[in-house]
């Protein structure tokens, strides 16, 4: 009962601070209004009596202190640059790397007619990734994309192009399990909050994973405000997560892979849209099987 | 590391550098409000909260989105930075908390009137506890759910909702006594 209360007074402060009246919340609680108004007042009543609003002027420095510490990183990041980008502009490590393939291919090639006579050379070995599995309506596993609310509010549509799914099992073998999602394209604007849209539908391994990517090969945003396209950057055409769970026998996974488009920058110096996965909002949900617990019965 | 992997990591770097960039406008007032509360100096609040996003932006490197979103992270340095404070005012005379500003043309008698209620409040908060007192300054002032001041003072929402509930209950009566 207690705890019921507490999270009615604890609904009723959120509510307050996004700027709801004190008689709106007490309407929806008639049954704690005795207890809710007498705290809900003492609540308004100490917000009124520390009112504070910083001054403009403090702001304003505080900022120009902050933006001088971003801009002193980012030199420092600029002096740290490598001074060997001659080669193609590639640092150091990856012009000695490239310089090494180079020489081992001319090796190689060099040296291939007297090592493999004609008939015996040796074709290419599999890469590391496990056979690919193929989509099914009856599938172990689901794959959902959904959006975390940030600045999709200013979006008419953010389309994104996924190409490939892969997911990492635990243990020592680094063999990905990749496939090609049967929906390519999913609108963000669409799938809001606990919305999410289903992308791909098969049997995967039942194992434990470790680690989700999604390859993503396009954004193209509309802004609701000027109906034009916008830049939307990505830190990465491959988003990693690395988030365990289990698929297993009897139950279907469906694993929701959290996108959320973030607003950055200022009207003035300019808005800046960066797309990311949100970790926290990813995960897998566990459902029965039917059609396998079906098959299990006598 | 790779030179993939130096350019990723400093990639990730630059987003969450941006994404701190982008919860100044929204997050500097209330940080500052939450702050004010806790040590009852304006002016000082403005600094701390200034040195908050400073502080922010050094530590960035060990930020990890897991379990407590930014803003949320951005009130537990806040609140490192008044636990310091605090401890060092109190090795110094203690600081009443400010009073309001008087400006000539303005309505005297509802300023001093204005003095008088805060004065009244902040008797009441310092019956609190220390706890207490942080509850109520992430919840009505930092703006923050019972969840996000839970992860900073490492209690559950539900430790949170009952220690809201005990001291708002106190605050009432506190207040209700004193005339």
């Amino acid at each position: 009962m207690a705890n019921n209360f507490d999270k009615t007074l604890d609904e009723c402060i959120d509510r307050i601070n996004r700027g709801e009246s004190l008689e709106s919340c007490l309407a929806d609680y008639p049954e704690y209004v005795k207890q809710l108004e007498p705290l809900l007042q003492a609540m308004l009543q100490t917000k009124d009596a520390y009112e504070f609003r910083p001054s403009p002027n403090a702001k304003k420095a505080a900022r120009q202190r902050f933006n001088a510490a971003l801009e002193t990183l980012e030199r420092k990041r600029e002096a740290r640059q490598p001074l060997f980008p001659s080669l193609f502009g590639w640092s150091r490590a990856l012009a000695t790397v490239a310089v090494v393939i180079v020489i081992a291919l001319i090796g190689y090639f060099g040296l291939r007619p007297m090592l493999f006579p004609a008939g015996t050379i040796p074709q290419p070995g599999p890469v590391p990734i496990a056979p690919s599995p193929q989509p099914s309506t009856e599938g172990n596993f689901v794959f959902l994309i959904s959006d975390d609310v940030n600045a999709i509010g200013d979006f008419e549509s953010l389309n994104v192009s996924i190409s490939k799914i892969g997911l990492l099992p635990g243990g020592d073998a680094e063999q990905w399990v990749e496939f090609e999602p049967e929906v390519s394209e999913v609108d963000l604007t669409l799938v809001p909050g606990d919305e999410t849209q289903e992308i791909w539908r098969g049997n995967v391994p039942e194992v434990q994973y470790t680690k989700v990517f999604i390859y993503v090969t396009g954004v193209h945003g509309i802004l609701k405000e000027t109906g034009q396209t916008v830049d939307v950057k990505l830190p990465s055409q491959k988003l990693h997560i690395s988030k365990p769970f289990q698929v297993t026998a009897d139950t279907v996974t469906s694993f929701t892979y959290d996108l959320t488009v973030v607003a950055t920058g200022s009207p003035q110096s300019g808005i800046k849209y960066i797309l990311k996965p949100q970790v926290d909002q990813s995960g897998a949900d566990h459902e029965p099987n039917k059609d396998k617990a079906k098959d299990k019965q006598p | 590391m790779s030179a993939e992997a130096g350019n990723g990591k400093t990639e990730a770097r630059r987003c969450n550098e941006a994404r701190l960039a982008s919860l100044y406008e929204e997050y500097y007032n209330k940080i500052a409000h939450y702050i004010y509360v806790r040590i009852g100096t304006k002016t000082e609040a403005e600094d701390i909260a200034g040195e908050v996003f400073l502080k922010a932006l050094e530590s960035l490197k060990s930020y990890k989105e897991r379990g407590i979103p930014m803003q949320a992270w951005l009130f537990r340095i806040a609140h490192n930075l008044v636990v310091d404070h605090l401890r060092k005012a109190s090795k110094r005379k203690t600081v009443p908390i400010d009073t309001v500003q008087i400006e000539s043309d303005a309505n005297v008698v509802t300023l001093v009137e204005k003095n008088i209620e805060l004065e009244r409040v902040n008797r009441a908060m310092e019956q609190l506890t220390r706890e207490q007192k942080e509850v109520l300054g992430l919840r009505f002032f930092g703006g923050l759910t019972s969840k996000e001041a839970g992860s900073i003072l490492n209690k559950s929402d539900g430790a949170i909702r009952e220690m809201q509930r005990a001291a708002i209950a106190k605050l009432r009566k506190l207040l209700v006594t004193d005339y």
